[in-house]
C-alpha cells in the first residue's frame, strides 16, 4: 500500500499536461493493479480503525450520553475499574458461558446424532434435510416471539411435558420464563432450536464426504458398525466437528436476541449475558464509555478464545491436507 | 481349503442388471484374473463374493460354505480396493494393524504379527508414517501387508495395481506372484488390463457386459478365444478382423471377402461352406511378401525393436497389421504381397460371434 502512495508525483505541474501526467500514471500497470487495494484500505479505516480508536478514547473518558460530549473528562483507567469491580459485568459473563456452553454441546450432539441418522436414511433424505434447515432460515426475532407462545405456562410446550413430568411428581406447569433456572433454559433452548440447523448441516457434509471404501475396508476386516464408528468415522469427522465448535461457539458467546425477546434479562439478572448487560448499560443507562472499556476487555477476553479456536480449526485442516496429499 | 462357487449369480441395480447369471468355480489356491471393459460387472461380481454386494439372485459358497447371508468380515477373506483405502488418520503400524484390532487379538500377538507382516512386504522402516507420508507403490505394500496380516484364505483384488506407474505396476506384478506362490492362497483379481492378466493369472475369466464370455488358462485364451470379443480383447496389437463367406473349392474351404481369397485349414468341417463369418488372424499370422498372396500397400511402420508392425492396406474396409522381421526393407507407400497362416485362422459367426473352429 505505501508503495502506491510513495509513487504519487510530489508536486505535479499545472495545466492540461499534469491531467495527462496523472492519467498516464494511473495507467500504469502496477499503479492500476493497487486501485482496488486503495479502496478496501480507505473502507477499512473508516469502518474499522476509525471507530476502534473513537472506542479507545471514550472509554479513557468519563462520559454519559444524557450530557455533552464537550464536558467529559479523562479518567484514565477508571472505566475499566468500574467494569471489573461491577457484579452485574461478571454475572452477565458467567451466563454468557453457561448458556453458550449449555446450548453448542447440546447443538453439537442433537446436529451430530441427526446428521448421522440422516446420512443413513435412503428414502425422503431431501424431505428430512429441508425440515432440518428450516429453523436456521427464519429470522431470529421471529423464532423469539414463536417461543413466547410455546413458553406460555398452559402453553403446548407445558401441556407437551405433562404426562411425562406428573407421574413423577414434578408440577407440569413450569414457569418458564418467570422462574430464574428455567428461565435460563427457555433462552439455552431457544437457542438451540434455532442453531442446531448449522451444526446438522456441517456435520451432514462431513458424513456425506466420508470415503465409502474406507468404510468398505473396515467391514471386510470384521469391523462391527459400533466400530467403524468409532475407529473410523469419528476419527475421520475431527475436522467438521472442530469447525462446529469453534463457529458455533463464536456466535454463542453474543447470545442476544432471544434474551431480548423472551425475558429481557430477568427474572431479576438471571438471563442477562454480556451482550445483553452491555446494551443495556449504554443505551438504557446511558454509560457509553462504561461500555466501550468494557467493550474492549470482552474483546480481549473473546479474540484470546477465537485464536485459539482458530489456532485449533488451522492445525486441523493442515492435518486434513497432509491426509489428502498424494 | 477355499475355492469359491458361483451360482447363477444376478446383480440387478434397479432396473440395470449388472451381473447376468455368472456361474464360475473358482479353485483351492488358484490366481484366478477376472477381466474385461470398464463397466462389464467385475467389480459388483468381486463385491458380492466379499460380501459388499448382495446377489439379486444365485448362491456364493466359499470353502463349501453358503456364505450369501454372511457379513463380509464373517468370511474369512482379505480384500485390496483400487484406491487401496488405507486410513488416513491411522500410522502404517496402525493400518496393518486394524484387522487384529477388531477381532480383539492379545497385543503381543498383535505386533508380532504387524511386524512379521510389514517384514514380509518390505516396509519395516515406514512403520511410524502415516499413509499420506507413503510412495505408491509403498502405499501398495502397506494395503497388501494389511491384508496378509490376518492370514486370509482368500485374496480379492480390485485392480490394485491401477494407481501405480507403467514401470512399478511391471515390478508389483512378480511380487504379486511371488507373494501368491508363498502364501498358497486362493486369489480372485479384477482388471481390465489384459497384459496383467496374460502375466499373473492361473486362469483367466473373461467378462463383457455382465456374463462371463470364457475361462481359461492365459495361452488357451490367446490361442482359441471362444468369441470374436475375447480374440479382439487379448493380444497387441489388436486381431485383425475381415467380414466374408465360407465356401467350398476344390476339396477345402475357402474366406472369401471382396477381394482377398484366404484358403483354410483342412481339419475344419465341410458343413460350414456359405456360412456369412468374421475372419480373425493375429499380427504374427500374416505372412508378408508371400508367392502368389493378396497384394497390398504399406500405410506405416511402427518399429518396436525385437519386431516391426507394418499397417497395409489391401482394398478391404479396414487395413490389417502384421509383425515383421525389423531388418526387412519396408517403407511407407511399398507394394506388397501377403497371406494368412491357415492354422492362425480364427472364425467367428458373423451373428453371434462365437467361435466356429
Ligand atoms: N451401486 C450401483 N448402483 C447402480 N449401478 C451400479 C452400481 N455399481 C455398479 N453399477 C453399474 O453396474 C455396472 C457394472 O459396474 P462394475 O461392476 O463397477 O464394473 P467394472 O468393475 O467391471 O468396471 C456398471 O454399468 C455400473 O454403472
Ligand atoms: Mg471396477
Amino acid at each position: 500500500m505505501s508503495e502506491a502512495r510513495i509513487a504519487v508525483p510530489e508536486s505535479a505541474p499545472a495545466g492540461g499536461s499534469s491531467r495527462r501526467r496523472l492519467r498516464d500514471w494511473l495507467a500504469q500497470e502496477r499503479v492500476f493493479r493497487l486501485i482496488p487495494f486503495v479502496l478496501v484500505e480507505v473502507v477499512f479505516l473508516f469502518v474499522i480503525i476509525i471507530p476502534f480508536l473513537l472506542m479507545v478514547y471514550i472509554s479513557f473518558l468519563k462520559w454519559r450520553a444524557n450530557r455533552p460530549f464537550e464536558q467529559a473528562f479523562l479518567s484514565g483507567f477508571g472505566n475499566y475499574e468500574q467494569v471489573l469491580t461491577a457484579p452485574g459485568f461478571w454475572s452477565a459473563l458467567g451466563h454468557t458461558f453457561y448458556f453458550a456452553g449449555c446450548a453448542v454441546v447440546l447443538e453439537l450432539v442433537i446436529g451430530f446424532v441427526l446428521a448421522m441418522f440422516v446420512s443413513r436414511t435412503v428414502r425422503a433424505r431431501g424431505l428430512y434435510i429441508t425440515i432440518f434447515l428450516v429453523p436456521m432460515m427464519i429470522v431470529p426475532v421471529v423464532v423469539g416471539y414463536n417461543f413466547t407462545m410455546l413458553y406460555i405456562d398452559s402453553g403446548p410446550i407445558n401441556q407437551l411435558l405433562a404426562p411425562f413430568l406428573e407421574p413423577l411428581g414434578i408440577d407440569p406447569r413450569i414457569r418458564w420464563l418467570s422462574d430464574p433456572a428455567a428461565a435460563q433454559w427457555a433462552v439455552i433452548l431457544a437457542d438451540v432450536w434455532q442453531w442446531t440447523s448449522l451444526t446438522f448441516l456441517i456435520f451432514l457434509s462431513g458424513f456425506s464426504a466420508l470415503p465409502k471404501q474406507l468404510i468398505n475396508a473396515a467391514r471386510v476386516m470384521g469391523a462391527t458398525a459400533w466400530q467403524i464408528f468409532w475407529r473410523v468415522e469419528l476419527p475421520l469427522l475431527k475436522p467438521a466437528i472442530v469447525i462446529a465448535v469453534v463457529i458455533r461457539s463464536m456466535e454463542a458467546l453474543k447470545i442476544f436476541d432471544p434474551v431480548v425477546l423472551l425475558t429481557a434479562g430477568g427474572p431479576g439478572t438471571s438471563t442477562q449475558t454480556i451482550a445483553f448487560y452491555l446494551w443495556e448499560q449504554v443505551w438504557v443507562f446511558n454509560k457509553f464509555s462504561f461500555g466501550a472499556a468494557a467493550s474492549i476487555l470482552l474483546l480481549i477476553i473473546f479474540a484470546t478464545l477465537i485464536f485459539f479456536g482458530i489456532y485449533l480449526l488451522v492445525r486441523q485442516s493442515a492435518a486434513v491436507a497432509q491426509q489428502r496429499a498424494p | 481349503m477355499a475355492q469359491i462357487v458361483l451360482k447363477d449369480v444376478v446383480k440387478k441395480f434397479g432396473a440395470h442388471v449388472a451381473v447376468k447369471g455368472v456361474n464360475l468355480q473358482v479353485r483351492d489356491s488358484e490366481f484366478l484374473i477376472m477381466v474385461g471393459p470398464s463397466g462389464c460387472g467385475k467389480t459388483t461380481t468381486l463385491n458380492m463374493i466379499s460380501g459388499l454386494e448382495r446377489p439379486t439372485s444365485g448362491e456364493i459358497a466359499i470353502g463349501g460354505r453358503v456364505v450369501n447371508d454372511l457379513e463380509p468380515g464373517e468370511r474369512g477373506l482379505g480384500m485390496v480396493f483400487q484406491d487401496l483405502a488405507l486410513f488416513p488418520h491411522l500410522t502404517v503400524y496402525e493400518n496393518i494393524a486394524f484387522g487384529l484390532r477388531v477381532k480383539k487379538v492379545a497385543e503381543r500377538e498383535v505386533d508380532s504379527r504387524v511386524r512379521a507382516a510389514a517384514e514380509a512386504m518390505h516396509i519395516s522402516p515406514l512403520l511410524a508414517k502415516r499413509p499420506a507420508q507413503c510412495s505408491g507403490g509403498e502405499s501398495q505394500r502397506v494395503a497388501l501387508a494389511r491384508t496378509i496380516v490376518t492370514n486370509p484364505a482368500v485374496f480379492l483384488m480390485d485392480e490394485p495395481l491401477s494407481s501405480l506407474d507403467a514401470k512399478l505396476r511391471v515390478d508389483m506384478r512378480t511380487e504379486l506372484k511371488r507373494l501368491h506362490a508363498r502364501l498358497k492362497a486362493t486369489f480372485v483379481y479384477v482388471t481390465h488390463d489384459q497384459a496383467e492378466a496374460m502375466t499373473m493369472a492361473d486362469r483367466i475369466v473373461v467378462m463383457s457386459g455382465g456374463v462371463v464370455e470364457q475361462v481359461g488358462e492365459p495361452l488357451e485364451i490367446y490361442r482359441k478365444p471362444a468369441s470374436q470379443f475375447v480374440a479382439g480383447f487379448f493380444g497387441t496389437p489388436t486381431m485383425n478382423f475381415l467380414s466374408g463367406k465360407i465356401e467350398s473349392a476344390n476339396g477345402g474351404l475357402v474366406f472369401q471377402a471382396s477381394n482377398l481369397r484366404q484358403r483354410l485349414a483342412a481339419s475344419l468341417p465341410s458343413g460350414l461352406a456359405g456360412r456369412n463369418v468374421v475372419l480373425g488372424v493375429r499380427s504374427e499370422h500374416v505372412t508378408v511378401g508371400a508367392n502368389g498372396g493378396t497384394p497390398g500397400k504399406v500405410q506405416l511402420i511402427e518399429p518396436l525393436g525385437a519386431e516391426s508392425l507394418v499397417f497395409f492396406e489391401f482394398g478391404g474396409a479396414t487395413p490389417l497389421v502384421a509383425k515383421i522381421d525389423p531388418e526387412r526393407s519396408l517403407d511407407t507407400g511399398d507394394n506388397l504381397t501377403f497371406d494368412f497362416d491357415p492354422a492362425g485362422c480364427h472364425l467367428f459367426d458373423a451373428d453371434t460371434g462365437a467361435r466356429l473352429n
